[in-house]
């Protein structure tokens, strides 16, 4: 029984292809890593789930979130899943909350529009503040967003995302403009709250430290999908495994190994496998596009490592 | 650094140029004494050598329009001219000293001439000294001055905080090279817009104040005033009114124009500029010097 | 909140004093004695004198501001030299007059840009929104008296409906004190609100870029919800600069449209007392005007600090 499954999930702006048939799928409970760098397509991957697209990008295929369908039903239908059985935790705390409102009223909303009555939504705000570790609840309901720290509104924002006891939290960065030492108590909580979790990030430390699994995004492809003790082991496509080597850490005097060259902008991706002009194994196999093969444990590769 | 041409500056461009051919081509002929008061053709109807018709007082239209965008450059010249020798210097001053007495001063002194509208200072300096063109562009030139010298501060302040004026400082240049040499060439290009703009403004206070007899006395021909004498006639004749109004608009239409399409064109780096504004305000909230710095156009 | 407050009192009360010394100085530089203009060439010294005593012009400079300056505080503007009666009650009944002018105009200048821009703004990857755009960007370049007569001609020459100029006082005839002013009103709002437009649109497109309101929308609400909850109060803050600098630009054009209807304004009242070289009339109604621009900053900076939380907390 999945809770998400997602088919053939293509995200295009124009004639520009941005993501190109992503399938996956998350169990109820499961915490899914998705590694990439910028530009990889992931965070369109979350947005597109979330029905929350820029103008002028839009999204095919088909996902199902626990019978509900996610992509090519109207707005309205949407309005009532987002906040309610699906949640998202943006990278940049500093300007997710408006600032006009006090943080109460902003935790109270999101419970308000699904229906939640005012008070019971005011009481349950400030359970929410204390259940992401925020001392003096009552004092920060009443504050506004420019009093708080970038990690304070961050797990304001997780609180929101959390309230209506959703099914599925997507979270896209959520620590990367958070200071070091908060980061780490920001990714226990979110461990620790999280239903089933699909976690955007490009850190690979991260990952290995929430997730179960993982799947590997580059050039708007999922390149590799597996357990996440599997793939960060014993990665098959040569991509992990140039991002593998490019963050292990190495002894004092040696250099560091980097993949050479750098990532295309969107649209000048190679034809084929689209990590060829970048792979130091690429043949003329790789001019044909490589499908995603094997079960557990997927990589979309002509020459898998191993 | 330069951009492309974009419909502002394409259209903007035409319809100034169009006011300044109107204007230098006056001063060696037009199709009839502009001044030339003759009963014979009163309120003559267009034709016959006569484009747009004549006045009542027998004055050819199309030649007093010729003349009249000849005074409204003049008047809009000298005071953007005015405004910008006063305040992009003072502005600069402010800027590089943002926290200095000097700097408070100056927009204290700023604020307070704001409460004086171009129309308010014409009418005392009309009063004292007997209105005319030169009251008309001293009173606009001053009360413009705030203006430029806020634009003036605020691009300072930003281009005060980059590396190569903190390495030149660091070489121990002094404040006045710095100025001149560094903090002049980069905010030419937004006091450039501003002056557009400005421009454009003027030429309002200037229609304005001849409307109400405050500016370019007869018998020197005046859009403002060609208006005042044509509201009369407005059920006879309205077509007195149309042309000084429309000659009036599309110069406004293409200095405002010329303005928005020269900020597009000068990008990059203004957008820079304005983006990075738009972050400093986000995290330390609005100032109300960043928001009157975008509100400055009228 | 209250130090914010003491402040920006501080300032207006400032700006109000050094205003008023630039003012009187200013009047003080028109050539010719009150005195002596009053009683025609032929007048014999002691007249002259006697009257300047009585005017009050023989003192020094600086006690007669004070004088002058201490009286506006009680709305004693003193008496014209020219027509012998006290300047006070006419400005304040011209005050009046334009006061309902400004405000008028200030209202249908609002109903036009709040909607339209906002409108121009959601949709400004359509023709409909480029072309509120192109109207507004035609609107601003049009001053208002000059908008008075196009409307007096649709209006009052074609059309017939309206009358071109002219006041009825609201006590005499409601519904044609209502008409008299509807073509100033209109007059006045039109152009500013194609100028207050562009402000509205480009503040409220700001605003659909901020991440806030992709969070609102992803607590479950929908484009429009989200902008109506979230966006319009922040893209206010800019828009209410831009509406204080207009109230005042917005008094300054009553000054030119009363001309053009035939309205007995303050502006109306300046221009006559300029024209007439009632020295002390001028100096009051351009003071009173001048105050009010102040007046409208402080108020502006107030406003501010009720919508604005961040700066409450700021000294």
């Amino acid at each position: 029984m999945k809770l998400l499954s997602v088919e053939g999930l293509s995200v295009r702006a124009g004639e520009l292809e941005l993501v190109r048939e992503v399938s996956f799928a998350i169990a109820p409970g499961e915490r899914v890593g998705l590694i990439g760098e910028s530009g990889s397509g992931k965070s369109l991957t979350a947005l597109s789930l979330m029905g929350l697209l820029p103008e002028g990008v839009s999204a095919s295929g088909t996902a199902v979130l626990g019978g509900h369908r996610l992509l090519g039903v109207p707005e309205k239908r949407l309005k009532g899943l987002r906040g309610r059985t699906v949640s998202m935790v943006f990278q940049e705390p500093m300007t997710a909350l408006n600032p006009l409102m006090r943080v109460g009223a902003q935790v109270s909303e999101v419970m308000t529009l699904h229906g939640r009555d005012r008070a019971a939504a005011r009481a349950r705000t400030l359970d929410l503040l204390d259940r992401v570790r925020l001392p003096h609840p009552a004092q920060i309901a009443r504050a506004y967003p420019h009093q708080l720290s970038g990690g304070q509104r961050q797990r304001v924002m997780l609180a929101i995302a959390l309230a209506n006891e959703p099914d599925l939290l997507i979270c896209d960065e959520p620590t990367t403009a958070l200071d070091v030492t908060v980061q780490k108590q920001m990714l226990e909580l979110i461990a620790e709250v999280a239903p089933a979790l699909l976690f955007i990030t490009h850190d690979l430390a991260v990952v290995a430290s929430m997730c179960e699994r993982v799947l590997v995004m580059y050039g708007g492809r999922v390149v590799e999908s597996g357990p996440m003790r599997e793939v960060f082991t014993r990665p098959r496509h040569r991509y992990t495994e140039g991002l593998l080597d490019a963050s292990r850490l190495t002894p004092r005097g040696t250099r560091l190994p980097t993949i050479k060259g750098s990532v295309p902008s969107a649209g000048a991706f190679p034809e084929g496998c689209v990590f060829r002009n970048r792979c130091p194994h690429a043949g003329p196999r790789c001019e044909t596009e490589p499908a995603l093969t094997g079960e557990a444990h997927g990589y979309a590769c002509w020459h898998p490592g191993d | 650094m330069r951009g492309r041409m974009n419909a502002g500056l394409i259209v903007g461009g035409t319809l100034v140029a169009l006011v300044v051919i109107a204007a230098l081509v006056s001063f060696v002929w037009t199709p009839h004494d502009p001044t030339l008061v003759d009963a014979a053709r009163k309120l003559r109807e267009p034709g016959g050598g006569y484009l747009l018709g004549a006045d009542k007082f027998g004055r050819d239209t199309f030649s007093q329009l010729m003349v009249g965008a000849r005074t409204t450059l003049y008047v809009g010249i000298v005071a953007v001219g005015i405004a910008a020798l006063i305040g992009a210097p003072l502005g600069m001053i402010a800027g590089m000293t943002p926290h200095g007495w000097l700097s408070e001063l100056v927009m204290r002194v700023n604020d307070l001439v704001f409460a004086f509208p171009a129309l308010l200072l014409a009418v005392m300096l009309g009063a004292v000294y007997g209105a005319g063109t030169l009251t008309a562009m001293i009173a606009i030139g001053v009360a413009t001055v705030p203006a430029f010298a806020r634009v003036a501060r605020a691009a300072t302040m930003q281009v005060m905080v980059t590396d190569y004026i903190l390495a030149a400082r660091a070489a121990g240049r002094g404040r006045m090279a710095i100025a001149g040499r560094h903090v002049l060439p980069n905010i030419a290009s937004m006091l450039i817009v501003q002056a557009s703009v400005s421009f454009a403004i003027a030429i309002l206070a200037e229609a304005a104040l001849s409307f109400l007899g405050f500016g370019t006395r007869p018998p020197t021909p005046s859009w403002g005033r060609m208006l005042q004498e044509s509201q009369e006639l407005l059920f006879s004749t309205p077509r007195l009114a149309l042309w000084p109004g429309l000659a009036i608009a599309l110069a406004v239409l293409g200095f405002n124009l010329l303005g928005d399409g020269l900020r597009d064109y000068l990008d990059p780096k203004l957008r820079r500029i304005r983006e990075r504004t738009r972050r400093s305000e986000r995290s330390g909230g609005p100032t109300k010097e960043g928001l009157r710095g975008v509100s400055e156009e009228r | 909140m209250i130090v914010y407050l003491v402040k920006r009192l501080a300032v207006l009360l400032a700006s109000t004093a050094v205003a008023g010394v630039v003012v009187f100085a200013f009047m003080a530089l028109l050539p010719g004695d009150p005195a002596e203009i009053a009683l025609g060439v032929n007048a014999t010294p002691e007249a002259v004198a006697q009257l300047r005593q009585q005017y009050g012009t023989d003192r020094p400079p600086v006690t007669q501001f004070l004088d002058w300056f201490g009286g506006l505080v009680t709305g004693d503007f003193g008496t014209s030299y020219v027509t012998s009666s006290p300047i006070g009650p006419q400005i304040g009944e011209r005050l009046a007059v334009t006061a309902v002018l400004v405000t008028g105009g200030m209202v249908i200048a609002l109903l036009v840009a709040v909607p339209a821009g906002t409108f121009a703004a959601v949709h400004h990857r359509n023709p409909l929104g480029a072309a509120i755009s192109a109207v507004s960007q035609v609107g601003i370049a049009i001053p208002a008296f000059l908008a008075g007569i196009l409307l007096v001609f649709v209006f009052a020459v074609k059309a017939q409906a309206l009358p071109s100029g002219g006041y009825v006082p609201m006590a005499e005839d409601p519904a044609q004190w209502l008409l008299s002013l509807l073509l100033p009103w209109l007059s006045l709002g039109l152009v500013q609100g194609a100028v207050l437009t562009r402000y509205v649109r480009s503040s409220v497109l700001d605003v659909m870029r901020e991440d806030y309101l992709r969070t609102a929308r992803a607590k479950g609400r929908g484009r429009m919800g989200a902008l109506w909850r979230h966006g319009l109060r922040n893209a206010s803050i800019p828009v209410v600069t831009v509406l204080g600098l207009q109230l005042a630009t917005l008094l300054i054009g009553a000054v030119v449209v009363e001309r053009v209807f035939v309205i007995p304004g303050l502006g109306d009242l300046l221009l006559n007392g300029v024209a007439g070289r009632d020295l002390l009339l001028v100096q009051g109604v351009v003071m009173v005007l001048v105050v009010a621009v102040l007046l409208i900053n402080f108020v502006v900076d107030l406003a501010y600090a009720v919508l604005d939380p961040r700066l409450r907390g700021a000294p």
